[in-house]
């Protein structure tokens, strides 16, 4: 189990993919335009962060390939969550749920959230 | 996409080689969104590149640098490293803006300490370590002899002779080598004539030390085999003065010692060789000089891949055989030896002593300057405890809070550093210039160069780290449940109380060792004026005069010294003046003595003694009095029986004590002939090896016995300021020769002071810095006390509550003083008696462990200490016991 928490833009790698497999730009893609574009992803730093899930275990190269796809689409690895993420994502969302459920018993954080 | 690709080895290569097409099908399709198109598009889609590889490849690489091949949990901090240490790095700017005064009394204190030390290391690096511009420095050597049965000194200077310069030449360990002598040569032509110090070569120097001149060309084969042309290559300084920096110098013809010579080269500016303006070749055959006559210095380069140590095997392989095969011939043989060192090292190897004692002492210095910072810090994070326990409590890693104090202190002593260089800079001009005119004779030079830099900020960062060490320590420690739990007035508990008593102990420790040092050598420096030198040097103005030997041959030298003498000696203001080889406290001549009718030959030593050539008033002009017999008079001359003085410690050395007047002694080395010279007279003793060693037994012939002599030093005696003798001096010297310069002008005074410079110079500074380490110590305590007397304030209000008098108060503080101070001051004292050993050297008439200096020096810090100690003893009596008690 990770230690410490997992870092925003992994979160959202791994929440990308919980949507299904994925290549590289995909998860890219996803994650823009579900921050709204708060968070790019350049390519360096999307495959670090895919590089250091990979051998965390968290993530694996999905088999089959689900986008279909010819040419330069028809090379690339696509990715998926393993058990082993599936679980750290729950694990992850609850608590971070638990942190926004406090907050919002603060009044002056309340406004910022929802 | 070529660029991308050329980009991506920016990479670690296991990342590039697994991703490489992924990488640059995401950059492919980057490149088409609609936002990167046009020009600006392309400038911003560049920019979000660039910015994205430097922050993945420095994280990958770190990851790879870090984890050693162990793949990591995505786990890590997921900033990347570039990111934090800039976050670190603003944060500490925040924190300087947002307290300058903090910010300034750091950078200022440090910037002292480190200027200090910057300074010192310059002055040491320029004339002891590096003080020399020839490439590769430390291959080069001099080849230095020690005679045990002549003395036990071992000198690199005018030491072999041309036999032995032939030997060690020839020796596997040595690539080129040279030998020089030393001398002063007139350069004549032009306005004045002009004395310049010169090295008479045997073989090329230059390709030794490894420079070449700037103009014309070196020495070639023909030019230094005895009889080949004079020729001659000057200094870059002697080109500037001499002859205006004109280039057509190179071929010209000048008179060099009444001989036409030409100059065929000029050397680079800077420090060439011991101060000499002029190279020439030694010219005269070496074979007619005997084995003894040793007045050249050799010098070496090692052949690459020899190392000094099979060298000096090599040498002392050479020693042995020579003393096997001449020592019948030349007695003095058995047992030398024969050494190589670093040629900075043998010609500078005396200072090396005082020269470590100053930076360890500057260190020292440094190391209070620190203990008071991390103080300082301490103190502030104890303010933002809260701060940190709420960061702790938010998740922040605690090396992550603890770099950020690192950071701080870090980013303060470098900026310390900055300041302490430009201090240096400033300084080491005025410093250079304390030195004495022996070393700026060298002509060598201190500057802050590049490995003073280095130094300076290898310092700084070693600064930041230490000061940041404590309060980062401090800060890890920090327990996020105590510090919220309690009102936020706890400061950092018991640990905290002992880890300010510790610096405190170690200011006081370090400021006990620099006092001690100052102390030991300021009772050395007094001990060195105390010793009564046998001699008055107040009043006596010296200087140098070489008679060229081309127009004062054979009589005319002592007829031109006759005359002088006497004219100087018809000056009102004079009361006695005089010539000699040279005068105390130089190191004079040594020279093999027989004395009749004595079975000195089977000594294990052979005797000598120091041999002074002089006029008949030399003793007056030294104010020095004849013990019996008589005195020098103008009897005394080449026709004359030969006659000779000697000081009391020859009696006793030699004469066993009996009457001297009388006996009959021999000077010189067995292989020539050795007249019998009488002994007329006995000169009291008086310190004619320095004022630090005991009197050495010393003979004493006449000038006028002898022609050999075109080189001496004149002595005049005055009554009142010895440098105002000079302008008729000179008049007088002008009115025999109009071209015969002086030069090594002194007054006896400041020639004595020199002598002891290290002495005075190492009191000086140590003085100066014990005086600041006492300043930071006091501040230090002060800080220390003030603090604990404000976290105590409760417990005081208490006990003045329940009825503690004020002397009872005022005793919790001064108690807590003597307890820290006497603690400091054994450590501090136990430092010194264990590092005595490099104190001892420097040391005269005074031991390391010096009751007397312990004493004082424990006196003087206490006294600072309670002086300190006074202010919060006082605020702690004034504690209101209401107020105290209502801030529960």
């Amino acid at each position: 189990m990770p230690k410490r928490p997992l870092s925003l833009s992994v979160l959202h790698i791994m929440l990308a993919l919980a949507g299904g497999a994925k290549h590289g730009y995909a998860i890219k893609q996803d994650v823009e335009a579900r921050t709204d574009g708060g968070i790019r992803l350049g390519p360096g730093t999307l495959y670090e962060a895919i590089q250091r899930l990979e051998e965390g275990g968290l993530i694996a190269e999905a088999s089959g390939r689900t986008d279909p796809g010819n040419g330069q689409e028809a090379q690339r690895r696509y990715y998926k969550l393993t058990d082993r993420g599936w679980n750290i994502l729950r694990t992850e969302i609850r608590q971070l749920g638990l942190v926004v459920d406090q907050a919002r018993l603060h009044a002056r954080l309340r406004k910022g959230l929802a | 996409v070529r660029l991308f690709r050329l980009l991506l080895l920016a990479y670690p290569p296991r990342f590039r080689h697994r991703y490489r097409r992924d990488l640059e099908s995401a950059f492919e399709q980057t490149r088409r969104e609609p936002r990167h198109a046009g020009a600006g598009g392309r400038v911003r889609f560049w920019g979000f590149i660039v910015r994205d590889l430097a922050a993945a490849a420095a994280r990958l690489w770190l990851r790879q640098i870090s984890s050693r091949g162990h793949p990591s949990l995505p786990t890590q901090p997921s900033r990347n490293e570039m990111d934090t240490i800039i976050q670190d790095v603003s944060y500490a700017l925040r924190q300087f803006v947002r307290r300058p005064g903090f910010a300034a009394v750091g950078i200022l204190s440090l910037g002292l300490a480190i200027g200090a030390n910057s300074l010192i290391y310059g002055l040491v690096q320029g004339f002891v370590l590096h003080p020399f511009p020839y490439p590769d420095p430390d291959r080069l050597v001099a080849v230095g002899v020690g005679f045990p049965r002549l003395s036990n000194d071992r000198r690199y200077v005018e030491v072999l002779s041309p036999a032995e310069y032939a030997d060690i030449k020839s020796l596997r360990s040595f690539g080129p080598a040279a030998a020089f002598d030393l001398g002063n040569r007139n350069i004549s032509g032009g306005d004045v004539p002009e004395r310049v110090f010169t090295a008479l070569l045997l073989d090329d120097l230059f390709p030794v030390i490894g420079m070449a001149p700037q103009l014309g060309r070196g020495f070639t084969h023909e030019e230094l085999v005895s009889g080949g042309a004079p020729v001659a290559i000057i200094s870059n300084r002697l080109w500037h003065t001499r002859f205006g920096g004109d280039s057509g110098i190179v071929g010209r013809s000048v008179r060099i010692g009444g001989q036409s010579t030409t100059v065929v080269g000029v050397m680079p500016p800077g420090l060439i060789l011991i101060g000499t303006d002029l190279w020439l070749p030694w010219g005269e055959n070496t074979d007619a000089v005997p084995r003894n006559r040793r007045q050249f210095t050799v010098v070496a380069r090692l052949r690459p891949g020899a190392s000094i140590a099979a060298a000096n095997s090599e040498l002392a392989t050479l020693a042995g055989r020579t003393d096997q095969s001449h020592r019948g011939q030349f007695k003095e043989y058995e047992g030398w030896s024969l050494t190589a060192a670093p040629w900075a090292a043998a010609l500078l190897e005396d200072m090396r002593p005082a020269a470590f004692l100053m930076l360890g002492a500057v260190g020292l210095v440094l190391l209070i300057a620190c203990a008071n910072l991390a103080h300082l810090f301490l103190a502030r994070s104890t303010t933002r405890q809260r701060e940190l326990a709420v960061r702790l409590a938010l998740g922040a890693g605690r090396w992550r809070i603890a770099r950020h104090v690192l950071t701080e202190t870090v980013l303060l002593a470098l900026a310390g550093g900055v300041a302490g260089v430009v201090l240096a800079a400033a300084g080491i001009r005025g410093a250079t210039s304390l030195l004495p005119a022996q070393l700026q004779m060298l002509d060598l030079h201190a500057a802050i160069d590049t490995r003073v830099l280095l130094w300076s900020l290898g310092l700084a960062v070693a600064t930041g780290v230490l000061v940041g060490m404590v309060p980062a320590f401090q800060a890890t420690r920090t327990d996020p449940h105590e510090s919220l739990k309690i009102d936020g007035r706890g400061g950092l508990g018991r640990g905290g109380a002992r880890l300010r008593n510790a610096l405190v102990v170690a200011e006081v420790a370090l400021s006990v060792a620099l006092l001690l040092g100052a102390g030991l050598l300021m009772r050395t420096f007094i001990n060195i004026q105390r010793v009564d030198p046998g001699f008055e040097p107040r009043g006596v103005l010296t200087m140098r005069l070489t008679l060229p030997r081309d127009r004062y041959a054979g009589e005319a030298g002592n007829v031109f010294f006759d005359a002088l003498l006497e004219r100087l000696a018809a000056l009102p203001q004079v009361r006695a003046a005089s010539a000699s080889l040279q005068y105390p406290p130089m190191a004079a001549f040594d020279i093999q003595v027989k004395v009749e009718r004595s079975e000195s030959a089977n000594e294990a030593a052979i005797p000598s003694a120091l041999i002074t050539v002089t006029t008949p008033r030399y003793f007056e002009a030294l104010r020095v009095p004849m013990r019996s017999g008589r005195s020098f008079s103008a009897t005394d001359s080449l026709n004359a029986p030969l006659v000779a003085i000697v000081n009391q410690a020859f009696v006793e050395r030699f004469l066993g004590g009996g009457e001297p007047i009388g006996r009959r002694i021999a000077l010189g080395s067995p292989d020539r002939p050795r007249p019998w010279t009488t002994i007329v007279g006995v000169a009291a003793d008086h310190r004619n090896a320095g004022a630090t060693r005991s009197v050495r037994p010393e003979v004493y012939t006449p000038v006028r016995q002898q022609t050999d002599w075109n080189q001496l030093f004149l002595m005049v005696r005055s009554d009142g300021n010895a440098a105002a003798l000079l302008t008729s001096v000179r008049d007088a010297i002008e009115s025999l020769d109009p071209e015969q310069p002086v030069y090594l002008v002194r007054t006896l005074e400041a020639a004595v002071a020199e002598s002891s410079f290290q002495q005075s110079m190492a009191a000086l500074l140590l003085s100066i810095f014990a005086a600041v380490a006492l300043a930071l110590a006091a501040i230090g305590i002060f800080g220390v006390l003030s603090y604990s007397v404000s976290a105590r304030t409760q417990e005081i209000g208490v006990r003045i509550a329940v009825g503690a008098e004020p002397r009872h108060v005022r005793w919790l503080v001064v108690r807590q003083v003597l307890l820290l101070t006497g603690v400091g001051l054994a450590i501090g004292a136990g430092l010194v008696l264990a590092g005595g050993r490099v104190l001892t050297g420097l040391l005269f008439g005074v031991e390391v462990a010096d009751p007397a200096t312990l004493v004082t020096a424990g006196a003087v810090l206490g006294t600072v200490a309670l002086a300190a100690a006074w202010l919060p003893a006082l605020r702690a009596t004034r504690i209101d016991p209401i107020r105290a008690l209502r801030m529960e």
